[in-house]
């Protein structure tokens, strides 16, 4: 291990006040090495996407103390934005914006010269099968190439941290499969990946650690080998302690 | 400065403008120009001396004004509640912008629209005769400035609105009435003392007085007065914008 991508300090994330009062991250703290493939699981309304929020600055973290790569994400979050990529569980687009739009524009959000920044595109695009899909826009895009456009959105500026919340939705088995690559040989070239899935053999196939999160709390923390100690599959762990 | 991330709001948001064109920049100029033919051309023509100018070259600098507070106005609550209620406002907050560069990208897309419209209606009303302009400096930072103050009313609006209907309660009941009541079509010198001096508790009578000063040399406002007026809601709203951005307030979750 070369260092921390991530490191999440006490972080509690409330809604609301008072009687109304929902916390929905309490008190975590969990750490993801540089290079790692990370595993994040968890019930539905557990607090996954509410953490992942925190980290990308979708949502402000009432306490705690978030660092992407040793940067602040609060304090200085200009430079902590820069380094990460989010694939959203739901998708915040622009519908009525082109495929190419929508990489292209994020490409600009992020800086990225006109040249460099077509010559990307045109990487995604066909890293994701989308040519002939290119100038259509989302609303008429199939829900598979809806997350193909998504993850190509994520990794326009080549995110050191590249965080994926449950990418392979509704993306047909030979895609995932092909996406499955695609992750493992970026995760291979030195790219953080933080993985929340409901699909669990896709978490036991791509992720060396894992950690689980339950009524915003973190329950597990481990690496793969851990969790799967005695021949049990990562559900059946899974299962086991979500049920406790 | 993230000028890359700015420079793309604004391309994002022209070609948002264009792919509309017809609602966004071309009815704006059929409703200037019905105005010009009615209030300039007929009502206009018989009226010989309108506090020492045609009545068209006074009427035309508040006609101006209204389109460009509508365009501003429009540009940035319609880009940004439709951000909000799509959730792309998240493409924003997870790229590298500070809040000013946020309010930045949304003021300078809507004052580069409403100088889009201004500059049309200036052909317009070229072409009727009622385009004087004695100060042109003054007559951009003008039409910039209330550009700008109404670019921000519009993200504020935005940010607040539950539903489209709210995004128009602000401009139904506000803008349009004090836009009407602050002189555009007459002087203050024909109204009694009293609605006169109600007039001058109306901030958009500095506005137009501004743009008129600068067109064609008349004034009825305290000239000072109106500079610091608009300064300071350009200054004032502009803190508060940034300071809903940093909260996040309806943006973030």
């Amino acid at each position: 291990m070369k260092g921390t991508m991530l490191e999440i300090k006490n972080l509690t994330k409330s809604y609301g006040y008072g009687d109304e009062q929902k916390i929905a991250v309490d008190d975590i703290s969990l750490s993801v090495a540089k290079g790692s493939f990370f595993g994040l699981l968890g019930p539905n309304g557990a607090g996954k996407s509410t953490t992942i929020h925190c980290i990308t600055g979708i949502a402000q973290p009432t306490s705690g103390q978030i660092l992407v790569d040793g940067v602040d994400v609060v304090k200085n979050y200009k430079q902590a934005r820069s380094k990460v990529g989010l694939s959203p569980q739901e998708f915040n687009v622009n519908i009525f914006n082109t495929a190419e739009q929508i990489i292209d524009y994020m490409g600009g959000y992020y800086g990225i010269k006109k040249e460099a920044r077509e010559k990307r595109v045109d990487e995604l695009i066909a890293r994701f099968h989308l040519e002939e899909h290119r100038h259509k826009v989302f609303q008429k895009l199939s829900g598979g190439l809806k997350r193909r456009v998504i993850l190509g959105r994520a990794l326009v500026h080549t995110p050191d941290l590249l965080i994926l919340d449950e990418p392979t939705a509704g993306v047909d088995v030979e895609q995932r499969h092909d996406l499955w690559g695609y992750l493992r040989e970026l995760n291979k070239r030195g790219k953080t990946i933080i993985l929340t899935s409901h699909y669990l053999e896709e978490i036991q196939e791509l992720c060396s650690d894992i950690a689980i999160i339950d009524n915003g709390k973190i329950v597990a923390n481990g690496t793969k080998q851990e969790f799967m100690k005695g021949g049990k599959s990562v559900e059946e762990r899974y299962l086991e302690i979500t049920r406790n | 400065m993230n000028w890359i991330g700015l420079y793309t709001i604004l391309r994002r948001e022209v070609e948002r403008t264009l792919h509309v064109a017809v609602q966004t920049l071309a009815a704006p100029v059929v409703s200037a120009a019905l105005y010009l033919f009615i209030f300039g051309g007929v009502l206009g023509s018989k009226i010989d001396d309108f506090v020492g100018v045609s009545y068209i070259s006074f009427v035309f600098p508040g006609i101006l004004m209204l389109s460009v507070i509508n365009a501003s106005f429009a540009s940035s609550s319609s880009s940004l509640y439709f951000m909000r209620f799509s959730r792309a406002i998240e493409e924003l907050l997870v790229a590298p912008f500070s809040y000013f560069e946020m309010l930045l990208g949304f003021v300078a897309s809507a004052v580069l629209r409403a100088l889009a419209v201004g500059g049309l209606i200036l052909v317009v009303g070229w072409f009727f005769g009622a385009v004087t302009l004695m100060h042109p400096i003054w007559f951009v930072f003008y039409v910039s400035a209330i550009a700008s103050i109404f670019a921000m009313l519009g993200i504020i609006v935005a940010l607040w609105a539950e539903s489209f209907e709210q995004l128009q309660v602000l401009n139904t009941f506000v803008i349009t009435p004090l836009t009407y009541l602050g002189g555009i079509f007459y002087s203050i010198t024909f109204l009694p003392e009293t609605a006169a001096a109600v007039t001058k508790l109306n901030p958009f009578f500095y506005f137009v007085d501004g743009i008129r000063s600068s067109m064609i040399g008349y004034s009825e406002a305290n000239s000072q007065f109106g500079l610091v007026l608009i300064i300071l809601l350009t200054v004032g709203l502009a803190t508060l914008v940034i300071t809903m951005f940093r909260r996040g307030w309806k943006v973030r979750v």
